[in-house]
């Protein structure tokens, strides 16, 4: 309310407002996977004369379309199903990602479009002039959706409800126009009523409130009825039908939950917390939970473990848990947290473009932040924080940076904000997963960042303001401008801050938000004695990409005999050096206890310290209120002091991974003296050990007494009269719990001087095993048993191989041979007694991979490939995949690449799906700049068609593809190709009349090679086929395939003599403007598909991508008159035509040269009034003619089946 | 009046066909035919003396009745008279009167019994009644403590009631008892994987020798996160042992039946009055009713199509 006029506009993208939807689905066939529905939209136009209506709908067989109950004719083109159409014979990711990106803006609904264009019959116009409602009602049909809408039908006996089948909704952001026809944008706000009718035995869950349920009148089937009266956007909409079992909650009757049947004690356990949750948020925000009912449902083969949408939330059903499993507890406690922060933020309260995301993700991971620090301490949460730091820091270093909040309004093409990237940060949908998991944690860091400025109770003033101004909007039913409330802007959000703070955090969210890059220090320091003086230099890096320059204050805290003492350096261009005077002289005051940071005195021994120097240790930047790395310079000594001394949990790791560097027996004494100390945080005990492994290693020679940890690991967890065998388990100290879990882990990493592990290690883990007694324990002990499975497989080392032998079980070694035996008993006992989730079966796959990869056994892919098949647990699959994955990688084998590949697009589960190709991504068979001899050309066409048009279903897995090919082939095209082809393919009759290539392959040649330089950048080819003929007709196969001799034309690796895609090339060379002709002659299956349409579409995304830059921000911004032609194809963007008409004529150039003018100036004028409205000058009036005559002729009502692409169904 | 009859014969070891028939029928039967085989050998001598040279078994028969009803009845009145003067044991003179007052002439008895022609008869073969084998023989039958008197019965045989130590003390030594059970525990398990594995179809980690290292084969399942989440049934029986009670025992009979109840297709009655009669038995009906979550809710009926 406080908001200036200045940022209230949210001005909608649409020319009119949408206020209310219906979404009745009549039919969820399980057998058959489809689903059959309606929807109804009510909308206010906001112009007069709306006459096309722009919905989203993908997959969707639409069957009609009625506006107020008259018939209306629509399109139905989706340009993401191919993106680049057939005509490419280019690979090159940079010509893909803009194509891509260009396509997603051609649909996307924050830009005013979408894939469904529908007429708005004429006799209602004049009703626009009045502003008065339209209702637009569309009948479809889903039949077994690839994305969206995610089935799961177990192949057992029994009805539906006894197998367990049940579906969900499911995707990456907004995706929810893969199962109904909306408005699929985070900014479109309304109200809903949903009905589904299921089977008696189902239940539909559903977002809002269940009002009733009615039986059909055959008493077989049910209607769920819902209604969501609070404004919502589509995208939070969401579904689940299933033969679900229900709680209601105990603690809070308005909350019900969902599982699936036979599962409903782990739902009771792992529920029976989730109030304090509820509690916790409402209080710390001051604000009632928003909805008046909360659902979790929890579904098998889940898209993503949590997902959350209006008043419900989708989970996986692998996070339920018994009472007796200790590790998943946190872990589902955790994800729970989340969902509801995002109910909060992200259902509740929407942002307002894309560019917003990042405070909707900043604010619910914040406030799930402070969950954490509440629920599982102050120290669980600063290494959390710390955890996430590293991660962001490590991922922007790596590939150059994170922008929270990209802004595309100013500057060109060059100007893109994150150049190091290979895929555009304009569209969440373009976005690898990977960033978009480092954006969410990059923005809940900087909320901290924020939050340390204005202090958190400023912050949940913020948050309190937002949610209770979003509420009173919300209750505004009948007056829709004012539910823009509910989204939230970086401006808005700014604003608030400043209103509630009345402080500036410009600069800081110029740092962090609006510029990418993280900082990144170097420290060292020298005790000036004379002075007393400590001089302090620190240095930045702020050239090496992901990085950037940071100038302000810096907290330094400085530990002396005397004290710990704070002080804050500025930041400043060119000072690097900074002298801090210290407080204490050295060893004044010897006998004194030595005053710690919380107050806290401590005696220390002071023996080890520098006699002339007071200070014990430096910190810089101890609240991690800059997001950066530091690299710091001080003595082991100091390292080891902060590591006993320093209460805090991320000094104390810091001093962990600094100790690693200095291999004495003080380092040692100081981690042991960590460990045992059981006041000390769990996880710095556990990193404890890992050090200690590493420090063990590196002063072999010199390492005296038993190896590291064993007499710890006796003393703590084995029999005082027989200290070989460990205490029967007793887990209900959870903290000495995961201390006798790693300890094995980390002994197992030992080496003796051999490099071999040391015989007494591995017979002391195999005695864990064989003693492990867990009858009396109340928790069961899977995940220890798994981790001593981990111990066996770390103490494994390469196999001395004797001429590369085959390895058989007669030469095994005798400690493998013990280790092999216990994986295998322990594999086989799983089959009889199974672990939960099966985590046992995940360490002996892992092990067993590893004693492949060491030479121990004989590599081999089999095993594994049936542990990956559909059927078994996902994370036992996810292991085996993995196994593959790098068999993959380790033997080159085309086969299991191929095999992986088939897997990617035929799994049903798609997060395997994803998983595959995230792990090919992560340890990749070759890479960009590695020869390989599976990097060939059937590889790059098969992966090529992956991401061109194989996963359009699914976002996250399309750029999952993309990540893949970056990883594998780099942004140019991949060195493994033939010449790359742009090809002008000419008329079969013209064929002859052309210059033979086989004839005068020289002169074909001979003008290609100033233009095959690789930094052509986007190459465009225009190939055109006659699409007039039938297609059977054009190149007949019995036209030869010609190979060149283009050896000379290649890169100097490519061998000669490799097959050249024949035929003529005509080549715009963009530096001289010169044109180049090649003739191209070919047989090939795809020029056959080439048609005139696609290829102008393809063409038509990279020049609007080019444009995009140019165009106003926000779309809606356009002068009216667009309004008026808006006739123009949805498929391709409405600006395009400016340079579209330049082409185009050249175009006509070259085919006066070729004989062609008279077919193609077809083509054009087919073309022309698609892409219209930016050259109406030159053809309003003839387009106004074919309008009306269009009208006549309603486009057709058949089915627009979501697969046919180069049909838009656009035929007058 | 016939019952001490019964028992007269009884307590001259007749034998008798009720009493003592139940322990040892065949015994007793044993006895009885041996005895009236004895008479019958007298009878017969008897005949044999009187000049007879054949008879009819049927005579011979009614004869043997005959003096065995005799006999059994001097007896009885024997008895009855040394009863008449409360004494326990027959004596002469009872006989004597018995016989008297039956009629008979007792002072031919001397003579008869010493006429000349008489013929001895053997007495019949005392067969060792067949020595019963002891079922258990454990320990040594125990006698009679002093203070007991001898006519007591005696103890019964000593298996019936001396704890007999048949395994040798237990090894209490804490580390050979956990290396036992882990011994014992690993043998069970690699027994029941090989056994699985023999039986079973099974994927090797070695191509030249697939019986080295076993592996049962990955089966696919439907359902493959049951089993996976689910905690066996093992390790339910584990946490029962150790947590009995507590938390949600309310809860689970709250709300499980309610919405199960609610649930099923059959709400043809009164939608309002299906959920207080469904629950009202249970314990915590009141509770139950201010639970108004929809999920819970009947289904309603179809409405009926308004007739036009």
């Amino acid at each position: 309310m406080n908001r200036k006029k200045g940022d209230k506009g949210f001005e909608s993208p649409r020319p009119y407002k949408l206020t209310h939807q219906v979404v009745c689905i009549n039919n969820i066939n399980f057998q058959r996977k489809s689903v059959i529905g309606h929807v109804e939209l009510t909308i206010f136009p906001t112009v007069a004369n709306l006459n096309r209506i722009k919905l989203n709908s993908k997959q969707c067989r639409i069957y009609r379309v009625r506006v107020n109950d008259l018939e209306a004719p629509f399109i139905y083109n989706d340009p993401t199903l191919e993106v680049c159409h057939n005509e490419s014979k280019q690979r090159n990711l940079n010509y893909f990602s803009n194509a891509y990106a260009a396509a997603v803006s051609a649909v996307d609904p924050d830009g005013g479009n979408g894939e469904l264009c529908i007429k708005v019959p004429s006799e209602l116009w004049k009703q626009g002039d009045e502003m008065k409602v339209l209702k637009v009602y569309i009948e479809f049909s889903l039949d077994q959706p690839k994305g969206g809408l995610h089935f799961v039908v177990p192949d057992v006996e029994g009805s539906m409800a006894e197998r367990g089948a049940h579906v969900f909704s499911c995707g990456y952001q907004n995706s929810t126009r893969f199962w109904f026809p909306c408005v699929d944008s985070y900014s479109e706000l309304c109200t809903w009523k949903l009905e589904f009718t299921v089977d008696a035995s189902m239940v539909a869950v559903s977002c809002g409130d269940l009002v009733e349920t009615i039986y059909t009148h055959d008493m077989r089937k049910k209607t769920f009825h819902y209604m969501l009266p609070i404004p919502t956007a589509a995208p939070n909409i969401s579904l689940s039908v299933g033969p679900f079992e229900i709680l209601v909650d105990p603690y809070m009757h308005e909350v019900t939950h969902f599982c699936l049947p036979q599962l409903l004690p782990l739902l009771k356990h792992s529920m029976s917390y989730l109030h304090e949750i509820f509690e916790f948020f409402e209080e710390i925000l001051t604000c009632r939970y928003p909805y008046a009912c909360f659902k979790t449902v929890f579904v098998d083969e889940a898209y993503v473990q949590v997902s959350s949408y209006a008043s419900m939330s989708i989970f996986s059903t692998n996070l339920l848990h018994s009472a007796m499993i200790i590790d998943q507890t946190p872990l589902t406690r955790r994800c729970l947290a989340q969902a509801l922060a995002q109910q909060f933020f992200g259902c509740f309260i929407s942002r307002m473009s894309w560019s917003d995301e990042w405070v909707l993700k900043g604010i619910s991971g914040y406030i799930y932040g402070l969950y954490l620090k509440k629920t599982f301490g102050v120290n669980e949460y600063r290494h959390w924080i710390k955890e996430e730091l590293d991660k962001i820091v490590e991922y922007e270093l790596k590939t150059g940076g994170v922008l929270l909040h990209p802004t595309f309004c100013s500057g060109k093409e060059k100007d893109n904000p994150t150049p190091h990237l290979h895929f555009s940060i304009k569209h969440p949908h373009t976005l690898s997963w990977e960033y978009y998991k480092m954006f969410m944690c990059k923005a809940h860091l900087v909320m901290r960042l924020i939050e340390n400025r204005i202090s958190m109770e400023f912050m949940l003033q913020v948050f309190n303001k937002l949610l209770s101004l979003a509420s009173t909007a919300s209750s505004q039913k009948f007056q829709s401008h004012m539910w823009s409330q509910m989204l939230v802007s970086t401006s808005g959000f700014l604003k608030s801050i400043s209103n509630v703070s009345g402080k500036d955090i410009g600069p800081l969210i110029k740092q962090w938000v609006d510029q990418s890059g993280v900082v990144k220090f170097f420290g060292s320091f020298a005790f000036n004695r004379k002075r007393n003086v400590l001089e302090l230099e620190i240095k930045q890096d702020y050239t090496t990409s992901g990085t950037q320059k940071y100038v302000g204050p810096i907290k330094v805290t400085v530990q002396e005999l005397d004290g710990s003492f704070n002080h804050t350096l500025q930041i400043e261009e060119n000072s690097l050096k900074h002298d801090i005077p210290c407080h204490s002289k050295s060893r004044r005051n010897k006998k004194k206890k030595i005053p710690l940071m919380n107050g806290e005195e401590v005696d220390m021994d002071l023996s080890a310290m520098d006699a002339d120097s007071p200070l014990l240790w430096i910190r810089i930047d101890p609240d991690m209120s800059i997001l950066r790395k530091v690299e710091f310079e001080q003595a082991d000594f100091m390292w080891q002091y902060q590591l006993r001394y320093e209460r805090d949990v991320v000094a104390q790791e810091e001093a962990i991974g600094a100790l690693e560097k200095f291999p004495t027996p003080a380092s040692r004494l100081a981690l042991t003296d960590i460990l045992e100390q059981e006041q000390c945080f769990y996880k710095v005990r556990m990193l404890a050990c890992f050090c200690l492994a590493e420090i063990a290693n590196s002063m072999v020679s010199t390492w005296t007494g038993p190896p590291a940890m064993k007499s710890l690991f006796t003393r703590m967890f084995c029999c005082k009269s027989c200290p070989n065998i460990v205490k029967t388990n007793n887990f209900l100290n959870f903290q000495s719990y995961f201390l006798q879990k790693t300890m094995p882990v980390a002994m197992a990493l030992l080496r003796d001087v051999h490099n071999l592990c040391p015989k007494e290690v591995l017979n002391f883990i195999l005695d864990l095993i064989k003693y492990n007694d867990n009858r009396k324990n109340k928790f069961s002990d899977n995940y220890y048993r798994a981790e001593l499975i981990d111990a066996l497989a770390n103490s494994l080392t390469p196999a001395i191989s004797i001429n590369n032998e085959v390895r058989t079980v007669d030469n095994l070694n005798a400690d493998v041979r013990l280790i092999l035996e216990e994986i295998t008993r322990f594999l086989n006992m799983e089959k009889l007694l199974p672990s939960y989730r099966n985590i046992i079966t995940v360490s002996c796959l892992k092990a067993i991979r590893t004693l492949q990869k060491n030479g121990h056994i004989p590599s081999d892919p089999s095993l594994f490939k049936t542990y990956a098949e559909y059927g078994h647990f996902v994370d036992v699959r996810i292991a085996a995949l993995e196994a593959v994955v790098d068999y993959t990688q380790v033997d080159r084998s085309s086969e299991e690449l191929q095999w992986l590949l088939d897997m990617v697009q035929n799994d049903p589960v798609h997060y395997i799906r994803h998983k595959i190709l995230n792990m090919l991504g992560k340890n990749p068979p070759f890479t960009k700049t590695t020869e390989s001899s599976l990097c060939n050309e059937s590889l790059v066409d098969q992966l090529w068609k992956l991401m061109n048009s194989g996963t359009s279903h699914d976002w996250r897995l399309r750029c999952d593809a993309v990540n893949l090919y970056y990883t594998l082939f780099g942004l140019s095209r991949p060195s493994c190709l033939p010449l790359p082809e742009l090809g002008l393919v000419l008329n079969l009759k013209e064929k002859k009349a052309v210059l033979n290539p086989i004839i005068k392959p020289e002169i074909v040649s001979t003008p290609l090679e100033p233009g095959n330089n690789a930094n052509l950048g986007p190459l465009m080819g225009f190939p055109i086929s006659q699409e007039d003929e039938p297609p059977g007709l054009e190149l007949p196969p019995s036209v030869p395939a010609l190979p060149l001799g283009q050896g000379l034309k290649r890169k100097a690796e490519t061998p000669l003599g490799s097959p050249l895609e024949p035929g003529q090339v005509l080549e715009k060379d963009e530096d001289s403007n010169k044109v180049k002709l090649k003739i191209r002659f070919s047989n090939s299956q795809e020029e056959e598909d080439i048609d005139m349409d696609t290829v102008h579409d393809s063409q038509a995304f990279i020049y609007h991508h080019l444009n995009m830059l140019e165009r106003p921000s926000t779309p809606g911004k356009e002068p009216p008159s667009v309004e008026q032609t808006i006739l123009s194809m949805p498929a391709t963007p409405i600006s395009i035509f400016g340079k579209e008409t330049n082409s185009s004529s050249k175009h006509s150039d070259h085919h006066h040269h070729h004989h062609h003018h008279h077919e193609h100036k077809k083509k054009k004028k087919k073309h022309k009034h698609k892409h219209k409205h930016k050259h109406k000058h030159e053809s309003k009036d003839k387009d106004r003619d074919k309008d009306k005559e269009r009208d006549l002729h309603p486009f057709s009502i058949s089915p627009a089946s979501g697969r046919s692409v180069r049909s838009p169904s656009f035929s007058d | 009046m016939a019952d001490p009859a019964v028992v007269g014969s009884g307590a001259l070891v007749t034998g008798s066909r009720s009493s003592s028939g139940k322990s040892s029928s065949s015994a007793a039967e044993n006895y009885q035919l041996a005895r009236r085989r004895t008479l019958q050998v007298v009878v017969s001598s008897l005949l044999t003396e009187s000049g007879f040279e054949a008879s009819e078994r049927a005579a011979v028969e009614s004869l043997t009745e005959m003096i065995q009803s005799y006999i059994s009845e001097v007896g009885r009145c024997a008895k009855a008279y040394c009863e008449h003067t409360a004494r326990t044991q027959p004596t002469l003179s009872d006989v004597v009167v018995t016989l008297v007052e039956m009629g008979f002439n007792v002072d031919t008895l001397p003579v008869y019994a010493k006429r000349s022609q008489r013929m001895v008869i053997t007495a019949p073969p005392v067969t060792n009644p067949p020595v019963v084998p002891r079922a258990l023989t454990a320990g040594q039958k125990r006698t009679h403590p002093h203070h007991i008197p001898s006519h007591f019965p005696d103890f019964p045989d000593p298996h019936t009631y001396i704890k007999t130590p048949t395994f040798r003390e237990p090894v209490s030594e804490y580390q050979v008892v956990r290396e036992k059970a882990a011994t014992q525990r690993r043998d069970v398990e690699r027994a029941l994987t090989r056994f699985m594995a023999k039986t079973g179809e099974t994927q090797s980690l070695f191509k030249d020798d697939i019986t080295a290292f076993p592996l049962i084969a990955a089966r696919p399942s439907s359902i493959p996160y049951l089993s996976a989440l689910l905690p066996s049934e093992l390790e339910l029986q584990q946490l029962e042992e150790t947590d009995s009670s507590e938390q949600d025992d309310q809860t689970d009979t709250e709300n499980t039946p309610g919405g199960i109840g609610n649930d099923e297709p059959g709400a043809d009655k009164e939608n309002a009055m299906l959920p207080q009669g469904g629950t009202l038995p249970q314990g915590k009906a009141s509770e139950e009713n201010l639970i108004d979550n929809p999920y819970l809710r009947p289904v309603k009926k179809p409405k009926v199509r308004r007739k036009k």
